[in-house]
């Protein structure tokens, strides 16, 4: 009994805190734009793919000097991504374009993942060897997932509220015209941001590999668990996402242990209307002024 | 009389009108593209292609309703291959596995689909945007998994076959029943999509797409449009799925995962979001290309779709049909500066022998009113009283709380303390559409303006909520607008006359109260005067109550009955113009002439 609760609440948090750095990447994206990049998802699993061919079974000092180039590759794709996205909002009326770029984009990458790699899910070999909770065996990669994920959130605080590009890409969320007007260079800070989101989501893809389906069909079950995440700390809100990911960890792992494997995305499913029915803004969100 | 002189005058007078909007044009067209598609190849005997445009044909019309819900409704559904896949594997299942009739099966397959929709629309009372995105998305991705999973309900991944050979006999020139039926249906999805977007419902929900706030200023409720679209989509689109079945003869997981959700999206992207014919050629594109003409690399079809559909949003956002309709409409452009919109001489017919006066009853009372927003006190304690009939205007320095205090009055935020009454009767806690129900119509301070509307409709929208009877000659006023505007476009007004439209929204709706935000803001010196008039007359020949939240304050001074000044949330001064002027807590503003 205590065993398997162990089980469930250490891989629950630890599956849950990918679900948080997705969560906390979009937050970055959506405070700078006002967009949540329904390609997040594949961009983990391009970064478990980074894993498995720049350092899968590799020592620890390659693939610790290989984890900031899996960041920066996807970093740069997420950049580019973002560019493309931000194009057509430059002169049109109708500003919800990104919905369908940014999910047509997730499904070019999850297609070309598999035409080119085929429908297998790929076996990352972890650097970090596993440990033992209460004597269960626990990947060591499940203690990086937890370890990113504290990482990035204080990483983000500091730059948020401490860095120059930090604090303009704060005031990007607060308005727009007001940033554009006190003349900081909007567009450039939309695409750092996407990029900022790249480089989290790329580390935490390259760190969690051996731990996640690492396939071209996984990216859009990644990305929806995140937005549960996000949607149930409140969209906006990384402290959010420190509850929100690792709730609907455990929730997964929870429902796969007592009903079935199978049904630990209906269980995120019914999760997300469950929260959007009783509290809209999430746990951490805050009802802002409405503009008329 | 002299009025209607003028207007037919100027009928004769003019060009025959471009039509506005070539929806009728499209369906007839659509038709007949479908009655080719679906027909020829029965006539000339290929059945590879009889079966092809079957399937393509269901297809079309589930693209139908995606684009009625994708457009008309503004909710973006990854998710309506699971409502299409509910229909047929429902029917299936008690068909094919218990032995129902075929029409039972497919009532209760029908049910499914739309308790399925029923799933996507509770959140949509909720919440909207990408919300809903996400749950449908997730719904797509987790359908086929329970399909597996509840094997012995669905037969798992085997699949279940059916067979009702009575639907494919021919029956004369070389047509099956089911050839028929498939190629009928999405024809009349097309009229059901015409009919609604004609229809007082299909008006409401395209403003509460656009704007949510304008919406609930009618009367409308945006959760409950949401909510209907969904449950509208669902039906046709089990429908759908009850075809398919004969069509296909056999159901399985596999063909009812994400990417037939993707195919309906993006058919309507790449075919032309909100036009008729949109899902029709987005079906052949998306559908037909990758799946037929490039058989050989089935497995690039989900790449082709993407680039498709990511190059159509960046290059072509209008899709194909909507590049080609764009250009159609620019072609009839002209724009009729000074005489595009105005109301003088339509008001003309409104004007009565009486004169109103404002009178001793309360429209409007506010006790100790109190807004917050955080730790900011946007309205505080504020007491007000609006008489019936008056034009009451409310001034003040930017961020001193009128706006707030307006946004209160129309329902739109919520006071945190205090209560108001409207004509008698307790408002405090009342959403925004019960208020517009009650006679309360009001302006924005950027006018709202539906550009996918005519002109006509722009000022429809303000009859289709109305809550009473109307008068003769209100009707006559909306037949003579209708004759004038039905065929312009609202896009080229400037931004006088949209101000103009707005109000003109409010005298339809016939709102008793009217409240105005800002607006002369960015009117000319003459259309300021013309503005003056306008108020007036709403006032004093129609006996509406006004409430003018301004800072020309020259125009505020000059019709005002009542002058409010509120100053950081409180009202420093009220009371009748000449006794404001000469108030010492507002005599700051008058520094330089009376404006503020």
């Amino acid at each position: 009994m205590l065993l398997e609760i162990t089980v469930i609440v250490v891989r629950g948090i630890a599956i849950g805190s990918i679900f948080a750095m997705i969560a906390m990447s979009f937050n970055i994206v959506h405070g700078a734009t006002g967009i949540l990049n329904f390609a997040q998802g594949n961009m983990l699993v391009l970064g478990g793919f980074a894993a498995y061919f720049l350092a899968n079974a590799a020592g620890l000092g390659w693939w610790l000097l290989m984890l900031p180039v899996a960041g920066i590759l996807i970093a740069i794709l997420v950049a580019f991504q973002g560019w493309v996205t931000l194009l057509p909002l430059r002169s049109s009326v109708e500003q919800d374009s990104w919905i369908i770029s940014t999910v047509s984009v997730s499904v070019i990458l999850g297609a070309a993942v598999l035409v080119t790699q085929g429908p297998f899910t790929y076996t990352v070999q972890g650097v970090v060897p596993s440990f033992r909770i209460l004597g269960v065996r626990t990947p060591g990669a499940y203690a990086l997932a937890i370890g990113c994920m504290l990482f990035w959130f204080f990483a983000m605080r500091i730059f948020l509220r401490k860095t120059f590009l930090g604090l303009a890409i704060s005031a990007l969320r607060q308005d727009f015209d007001a940033a554009r007007a006190a003349g900081l260079p909007v567009r450039r800070l939309q695409i750092v941001a996407f990029a900022i989101s790249g480089l989290m989501i790329g580390t935490a893809g390259f760190l969690v590999a051996p731990v996640i389906s690492v396939s071209s069909d996984a990216g859009l079950r990644y990305v929806l668990n995140g937005f549960v995440a996000a949607v149930v700390g409140g969209i906006g809100s990384n402290l959010g996402t420190l509850i929100g990911g690792p709730l609907v960890g455990v929730v997964g792992m929870l429902t796969a242990y007592k009903i079935g494997g199978a049904y630990q995305d209906l269980a995120s499913l019914l999760l997300l209307i469950a929260i959007l029915m009783l509290r809209p803004q999430g746990l951490f969100g805050r009802s802002s002024a409405r503009r008329v | 009389m002299a009025v209607s002189d003028t207007v037919a005058a100027s009928d004769a007078g003019a060009p025959r009108k471009q039509r506005f909007s070539s929806d009728l044009p499209q369906v007839w067209i659509g038709m007949a593209l479908i009655a080719v598609t679906g027909f020829l190849p029965s006539f000339l005997g290929n059945s590879y292609w009889v079966h092809t445009f079957q399937l393509v044909n269901i297809y079309i019309a589930a693209a139908i309703f995606q684009n009625f819900l994708f457009v008309d409704a503004g909710q973006k559904s990854f998710g309506q291959g699971v409502i299409l896949g509910l229909g047929a594997y429902v029917t299936a299942i008690f068909f094919g596995l218990h032995d129902y009739s075929f029409a039972m099966a497919a009532a209760i397959g029908l049910g499914a689909a739309a308790l399925g929709g029923l799933l996507f629309a509770l959140p949509a009372l909720r919440v909207q945007y990408f919300h809903l995105g996400f749950v449908t998305l997730s719904a797509a991705i987790v359908f086929p998994q329970l399909l597996m999973t509840l094997d012995r309900w669905t037969n798992g991944i085997n699949g279940i076959s059916v067979e009702m050979p009575e639907l494919h006999h021919e029956i004369g020139l070389g047509l099956s029943p089911l050839t028929i039926l498939v190629a009928v249906y999405p024809m009349l999805a097309l009229w059901v999509h015409y009919f609604i977007r004609r229809s007082r419902l299909g008006r409401q929900m395209r403003v509460a797409a656009i704007s949510p706030e304008g919406a609930r200023s009618l009367g409308i409720k945006p959760g409950l449009m949401r909510f209907t679209a969904f449950v509208i989509a669902a039906i046709g689109t089990g429908i759908c799925g009850i075809l398919y079945l004969p069509t296909v003869a056999f159901v399985s997981p596999q063909g009812f995962n994400v990417e037939l959700s993707f195919v309906f999206f993006f058919a309507v992207v790449v075919g032309g979001r909100g036009q008729m014919l949109g899902p029709i050629i987005g079906i052949w594109i998306v559908f037909i290309l990758p799946n037929i003409a490039l058989a050989g690399f089935v497995e690039y079809r989900l790449l082709i779709y993407g680039f498709l559909t990511l190059v159509t949003v960046i290059l072509f956002p209008d899709g194909v049909v909507g590049t080609i309709e764009r250009w159609r409409a620019r072609r009839g452009v002209a724009g009729r500066g000074e005489q595009a919109f105005r109301v003088d001489a339509f008001l003309d017919r409104l004007k009565g022998d009486r004169v109103a006066e404002p009178s001793g009853n309360v429209a409007i009372e506010v006790r100790g009113g109190t807004k917050k927003f955080g730790e900011v006190i946007a309205v505080n304690e504020v007491d007000l009283t609006v008489r019936e009939g008056e034009i009451h205007g409310l001034i003040g320095a930017n961020g001193s709380g009128k706006t707030s205090l307006l946004n209160v009055l129309s329902g739109l935020s919520r006071l945190d303390s205090g209560s108001f009454v409207i004509n008698g009767r307790e408002a405090t806690r009342l959403a925004a559409d019960r208020i517009a129900n009650m006679g309360v119509g009001r302006t924005f301070q950027t006018p709202r303006i539906y550009p996918q509307f005519s002109l006509w409709e722009n000022l429809k929208v303000g009859m289709d909520a109305r809550t009473g009877d109307t008068g003769s000659d209100m009707d006559a006023l909306a037949r003579a607008l209708e004759q004038e505007f039905s065929e312009d476009s609202a896009e080229l007004l400037s931004h006088g006359q949209r101000r103009l439209v707005e109000v003109m929204r409010t005298v339809l709706k016939e709102a008793s109260i009217i409240l105005f935000d800002e607006p002369a803001a960015g009117l000319s010196q003459s259309e300021r005067a013309n503005f003056s008039r306008l108020v007036r007359f709403l006032s004093r020949q129609m006996g509406k109550t006004v409430i003018l939240v301004e800072h020309d304050l020259d125009l505020v001074w000059g019709i005002a009955d009542t002058i409010t000044v509120m100053e950081q949330g409180r009202i420093v001064a009220s009371g009748n113009p000449e006794a404001v002027a000469e108030d010492p807590a507002v005599q700051h503003m008058f520094i330089g002439g009376r404006r503020a």
